[in-house]
């Protein structure tokens, strides 16, 4: 088992130093600056004076270095586009809102998604069957940003009932927790549902059946822990995709988190921000994978028992 | 049996199940008949749209509502809104399906022989799917678009960059199911070559996962692309886009709501109902690549 | 049997095939050997049929792909009517690739699912540029008809057919080259038994046409009884006793040979022999035990169990003593 993880640790750290050249490599190879394209031209000299203070004259491969040298001691450098702050400061200040919008609506999304798929798998082929299957394959098929803007037209245009924008009055959170809430919902109810139909349709549910226990203790017992392992696994990947804020949400209801800032670096090609925002993401992604995948191997009493074996 | 009987007995080819099979899924039935109206009309855009999409001819009526003189009314630059749907349709529509088909092109060829070889070629192009994998697509996409500022043939590139993993381990998971099977083994004591067996006997037994992927593909390709519009780093005005336009209605909703609304509905409609066409594809064609 | 004057449709020399099998270490990989086959001769005269006989995992399958190096042999070598063929790359094989066909097991994966019946007994044809397409067709459904189905099945798809049906489009398939060899692998296992019989007959038949050479491998003695000429017997990788049909049914004198012979049903029960499940061990402490003066070549004693010759037809592993 600490063989595997070591092995998975160095795979990731692998990964992740080929993303991070391959990253800082695309970005250095369009032409253009941070300070070409501006409102305010600069001179010349004024410009190499700038470029100079900002270590950007060096060759690519020491940039590079500097950089990760950097990172490894959770040095992330400073945002051209705030330079009174570190970039590690910067994103401490942005990643409240991303999280919280996007934890409350996994918050929500998942128990009312479980919720959902029980319910489907239990009265199947009832309306709430269709309109669990509706809900998942409507979640999971538009793409969020469209879910949001059709939360906006029908909740904030038509009905007038909530603000469109999302930041600021608790109200104003009410949408974009909607929007992230969908993918959560959709994903588990479709897993629920599959999950609890496959298991129920086992031989060994009926033989439960036949010994007499009630239905509750059928499912809460027993059914559900066999239906648990995907929907366990599936938990972390999804919740620092939504963490790590939504673009899409984030500029629709302009809400200052992390993908506001991410596509504002972009725009002003801040390189720090850029580079940090992708490392740190993908790292997150990749360690989520990794302890999702030992979660899976230890709760599976199979893989469990016969890694013992070894 | 009589030579008669055989001559006379009634023969079903396998394509005749699919048929079967996928008229039996209502939604797949629906979303196709909805596709072929969409794709119609974006091919036949001139004979049904009153003014070509950057035709700014209407300025003095600018962002009128719809009406029976201009259906989806008029947009912010005197366009005509109905034709920018219209012509918006052509662009999805083509980006999807030229996207879908460089993914298809990609990943076949790398999945055949990954799965063909195995060893180290298998364990070189499994190393380049996990990179792909593990950096979130969407923000390298538009790592990608804002670097390069969009475009067209851009946004095609980069929904094919993304894309192409899911057909590769599809085809690749195929190929390897069917490597050591015996006909491929009888080709090999015939004296075939490697490329021959791939050719004739191994893709063509691919053919389901490649069409679902190619299928499947669509929607994505698509969803990038309003995505990337929408962020203003994917296909560049005046082409027509619906991730562009809802991104311009965003500013307008509160007082001229068909310049968001019709894009979104838009969108919404053409990507389900590609998703469940090819849901129900992919369900005719072979129900066990249900969970893959 | 040995002393033919032709060369034999084909030999097979020493041939051993050892595979590494990964057994751990962590960082670096740790390989063990694990011989599949050692060093089996096997000789297979032109027109004649000879069964190798053994339980799974006795390496005769693996033998039989190994002559027709669809694996290749560690080492040892491969005769094809005199010609030695092991080393031959490709594009040099694929000519002798011709004389030397092998039908399998399950009929089901051994035709391509796309593809018609036609198509799939067509194909060795087009793969050796043999003909045009309308020729490559006509000879197609003539075999179709040769094995014993109507043309019309030409059209057809595997999925449509029985089992044995499609081991007779194996077969046209197999033989539409007019190959000097034929490598059978458990043919007729997995089907019915009158449908075996009828398979057999059919490979009889043609057999005796088209003066073709069967290596038919197979665990079940009874239907070799019916077909062989000479067996040859597997245990564990290696050949153990190898004779003349008559005399391996008659004056079997391997002990593993002996369990195989027990194993065949008998239709009276009276007539039942009493059937001795040998484990390995037991196997191994009963082989026979011969004096080097005993037998016609230069085998030196040896603790060790070696194949020698009882008489000119009859080999068996034995331990030689003094």
């Amino acid at each position: 088992m600490t063989m595997f993880i070591i092995k998975r640790l160095i795979s990731i750290l692998i990964t992740f130093f080929i993303v991070s050249v391959i990253i800082f490599l695309m970005m250095h190879a369009v032409p253009g600056g941070p300070f070409d394209g501006n409102d305010m031209p600069v001179s010349e000299a004024v410009r190499a004076k700038l470029m100079a203070s900002l270590g950007l004259d060096k060759p690519l491969h020491m940039q590079y270095l500097n950089y990760m040298w950097g990172v490894m001691q959770l040095d992330f450098g400073v945002p051209f586009q705030s330079p009174g702050e570190t970039v590690l400061e910067l994103l401490a200040r942005a990643w409240p809102p991303s999280l919280l919008l996007g934890g409350m609506g996994m918050l929500i999304g998942v128990p009312l998604g479980i919720l959902l798929g029980m319910a489907a798998a239990l009265r199947r082929n009832s309306w709430i069957d269709y309109l669990a299957s509706a809900v998942a394959t409507l979640g999971l098929t538009i793409p969020v940003f469209v879910i949001s803007m059709i939360l906006i037209l029908v909740f904030a245009v038509w009905l007038q009932w909530l603000p469109a924008k999302g930041w600021g009055t608790p109200q104003s959170w009410i949408l974009p927790i909607a929007a992230y809430a969908m993918i959560p919902m959709a994903t588990y109810a479709r897993y629920t549902r599959s999950a609890m139909l496959d298991t129920l349709n086992k031989p060994f549910v009926t033989v439960l059946r036949a010994k007499g226990l009630s239905e509750r203790r059928i499912i809460f017992q027993h059914v559900l822990r066999n239906s648990a392992i995907p929907m366990v696994t599936v938990f972390l990947p999804m919740f620092v995709g939504i963490a790590t804020g939504s673009i899409f949400v984030e500029a629709m209801f302009r809400v200052p988190g992390l993908g506001a800032y991410f596509v504002s670096s972009i725009r002003n090609r801040d390189y720090p921000l850029e580079m940090s925002l992708i490392l740190m993401i993908t790292i997150m992604f990749c360690l989520s994978y990794l302890i999702s995948d030992i979660v899976y191997a230890w709760l599976n009493p199979r893989i469990r028992i016969e890694g013992r074996k070894e | 049996m009589t030579a008669s009987d055989i001559t006379e007995e009634k023969h079903y080819s396998p394509l005749y199940f699919i048929w079967l099979r996928f008229k039996g899924n209502r939604a797949a039935v629906v979303s196709g008949v909805v596709l072929l109206v969409l794709i119609s009309m974006a091919v036949f855009a001139p004979f049904i749209t009153i003014a070509g999409y950057d035709e700014q001819k209407f300025l003095e009526r600018g962002l009128e509502g719809p009406s029976s003189e201009f259906w989806f009314g008029v947009d912010d630059l005197g366009r005509d809104f109905f034709s920018r749907i219209i012509y918006g349709a052509r662009i999805s529509l083509s980006i999807g399906f030229i996207s879908a088909l460089c993914t298809v092109l990609i990943g076949i060829p790398l999945g055949a022989i990954a799965g063909y070889y195995g060893g180290w070629i298998d364990w070189f192009i499994m190393r380049i799917i996990e990179i792909f994998s593990v950096v979130p697509p969407l923000l390298a996409a538009m790592l990608l678009g804002a670097l390069t500022q969009g475009g067209f043939l851009t946004v095609v590139l980069i929904a094919a960059l993304f894309g192409w993993v899911q057909v590769c381990l599809l085809v690749r998971a195929q190929v390897r199911s069917f490597r050591e099977k015996e006909f491929v083994r009888a080709a090999h004591a015939l004296g075939a070559s490697p490329g021959y067996v791939i050719w004739r006997h191994l893709l063509p037994n691919s053919i389901s996962p490649i069409i679902v992927g190619f299928v499947l593909a669509i929607p994505l390709a698509m969803m990038l692309e309003a995505s990337l519009s929408f962020l203003g780093i994917g296909v560049q005005p005046p082409l027509p886009s619906w991730g562009q336009m809802i991104n311009v209605g965003m500013n307008f909703m509160f007082f001229y709501w068909h310049l968001a609304v019709f894009p979104t509905a838009a969108l919404a409609i053409t990507v389900l109902a590609t998703t469940f066409f090819g849901d129900g594809l992919r369900d005719a064609l072979d129900p066990t690549l249900k969970d893959r | 049997m040995l002393g033919d004057v032709m060369s034999p449709a084909l030999e097979l020399r020493d041939i051993c095939k050892d595979f590494a099998i990964r057994t751990g270490g962590t960082f670096v990989p740790k390989y063990e050997t694990v011989s599949a086959v050692q060093n089996v001769n096997l000789i297979l005269p032109a027109n004649k049929i000879v069964a190798v006989v053994g339980e799974s995992g006795s390496g005769k399958t693996t033998t039989g792909m190994l002559a027709l190096r669809l694996l290749e042999p560690t080492s040892g070598q491969i005769f094809l009517n005199g010609t030695d063929v092991t080393k031959l790359d490709r594009a040099a094989l694929k000519p002798f690739r011709r004389s030397m066909q092998v039908i399998f097991q399950d009929s089901y994966s051994a035709l391509d699912p796309m593809m018609t019946l036609a198509q799939t007994v067509a194909e060795p044809l087009l793969i050796h540029g043999i003909g045009t397409a309308s020729e490559q067709r006509a000879s197609a459904l003539e075999w179709l008809e040769r094995v014993g189905l109507h043309r019309n099945y030409g059209q057809r798809y595997p999925h449509e057919l029985s089992g044995g049906q499609r081991q007779r489009v194996a077969i046209a398939r197999a033989l539409i080259l007019k190959p000097t060899v034929l490598i059978a692998d458990e043919p007729t296992s997995a089907l019915d038994v009158s449908v075996k019989a009828q398979i057999i007959n059919l490979l009889l038949d043609l057999q005796r046409d088209m003066g073709l050479a069967i290596m038919f491998i197979s665990h079940d003695l009874s239907v070799v009884r019916s077909l062989a000429d000479s067996v040859t017997v597997m245990f564990n990788g290696r050949v153990v006793e190898q004779a003349d049909t008559e005399t391996i049914f008659a004056n079997a004198r391997h002990p593993y040979t002996r369990s195989l012979l027990d194993a065949i049903p008998v239709r009276n029960p009276r007539d039942r022999r009493v059937r001795a499940f040998l484990s390995r061990d037991e196997i191994a402490s009963a082989i026979p035990v011969v004096s080097h003066r005993d037998i016609s070549s230069t085998v030196e004693p040896s603790p060790r169990p070696q194949l020698v010759h009882l008489d000119q037809t009859h080999r068996v592993e034995a331990i030689v003593t003094a």
